[in-house]
């Protein structure tokens, strides 16, 4: 495999053949609870974005100099640095989606994607693969949460809020909308039909 | 040994002093714009709870009327005057943890406003008691009224602690509008 092929592979292999939350399912605590609201993922993403992709770029270009006996504490080290960063900016940015976001933001310290991604990937592949490995799984991640949270405010509230706008509306269905989507049963319940989907779509493709 | 020893207590002291010094600088840039934040947000919130009053810059804080206050009811946090009436702060537990009200009482004893300044409901459910159409029926209420949820409030379906929360707290800034005010109905 010549360089650039490895890089979108890389890349490609987050959204679907290994997304984070659908196939290799780590992280999901977060993603289930973050995903009652649209907008909510805008944020989560971004963040999981940033995060994974700056510890893995740092940690993959120093792989060589940590000695292997305390790898994990350093990852620990360089991953809760930057999601501290992550959560002062955003605070300080944008507070009303912080406020919502809460306790969920600071939480991605532990979250396993990112030291899963490290420990599994960044500390042994060069910085370029592992750069497109941080991007594609972040995105891959992103879009898993905003498909959940986009069905979940749909069902549960009826339309969509962003930015305090509605942004789309099922019009009459919003006064009968059961408020149970928003709640935590709807987070696995519209987990489980994601994942039933996609399982469904890739029996398929191993079929053909 | 020694040597390994050394060895990883200097990587972990480089890694973890690099990692001190970047975090020291984000919070050196966010600091004050995370403390006008929450001040420029609480202060919004607050005006609120008195229709009419125009920019957050005409609430006084009375040191002593909170200090008061808080003396009979500790939930307070703030009280303000205005010559529309007091805004008395609130803080005490929802559904989802804390959660800052701010109750605009007019000169006679009645509510005129609930304002939420911060909360933790759960969005669509518990955050349902914190928007005008539920916080809209204390309006008017005084000191004498029950304020009780399943008696004279009726609860947001689904939300009844939240909704017990918010009743608590304007109960509470009724008495402590009371205590303020020397015990009568008016100042």
């Amino acid at each position: 495999m010549d360089e650039s092929t490895s890089f979108w592979f890389e890349f490609k292999k987050g959204f679907i053949l290994e997304n984070p939350l659908m196939v290799l399912m780590v992280g999901l605590c977060a993603s289930l609870a973050i995903s009652n609201k649209f907008e909510n993922g805008i944020f989560m993403g971004i963040a999981v974005i940033f995060v994974l992709t700056f510890s893995n770029v740092i940690i993959a270009s120093i792989r060589k100099a940590i000695p292997d006996e305390i790898r994990i504490p350093i990852f620990i080290v360089i991953i809760a640095s930057f999601v501290t960063i992550v959560d002062l900016s955003m605070k300080a940015y944008f507070p009303a989606a912080y406020s919502r976001l809460g306790v969920w933001i600071p939480l991605i310290v532990v979250n396993c994607i990112i030291l899963a991604r490290a420990e599994g990937f960044a500390y042994t592949h060069p910085v370029k693969q592992a750069l497109a490995d941080g991007l594609g799984m972040g995105l891959g991640y992103t879009c898993v949460v905003l498909i959940m949270g986009f069905i979940r405010e749909l069902l549960g509230t009826g339309k969509i809020v962003m930015f305090n706008k509605t942004v789309f509306s099922l019009g009459a269905y919003g006064r009968y909308a059961p408020s149970i989507f928003i709640l935590f049963p709807g987070a696995f319940l519209t987990f489980a039909c994601l994942m039933a989907l996609l399982n469904r779509y890739k029996s398929r493709k191993i079929d053909e | 040994m020694r040597q390994l020893l050394l060895k990883l207590g200097i990587t972990l002291l480089v890694v973890g002093s690099i990692a001190a010094a970047a975090l020291g600088g984000t919070y050196v840039v966010t600091s004050k714009r995370i403390e006008k934040e929450d001040r420029a947000a609480a202060a919004k919130a607050s005006v609120e709870a008195i229709p009419g009053l125009k920019s957050p810059s005409q609430l006084k804080e009375k040191p002593k009327l909170t200090a008061t206050a808080k003396k009979a009811v500790p939930e307070v946090t703030k009280v303000f005057s205005t010559p529309k009436g007091d805004i008395i702060v609130i803080e005490s537990r929802g559904f989802g943890g804390i959660m800052d009200n701010a109750i605009g009482i007019s000169p006679d004893g009645k509510v005129i406003a609930v304002s939420n300044i911060s909360n933790k409901e759960t969005a669509g459910l518990g955050s349902k008691t914190l928007e005008p159409t539920f916080l809209d029926k204390f309006k008017g209420k005084t000191v004498k009224d029950k304020l009780q949820v399943g008696a004279d409030v009726q609860a947001v379906t689904g939300a009844t602690i939240s909704s017990r929360a918010v009743t608590g707290q304007v109960k509470k800034a009724l008495e402590a509008f009371k205590a303020i005010s020397g015990g009568g109905g008016s100042k």
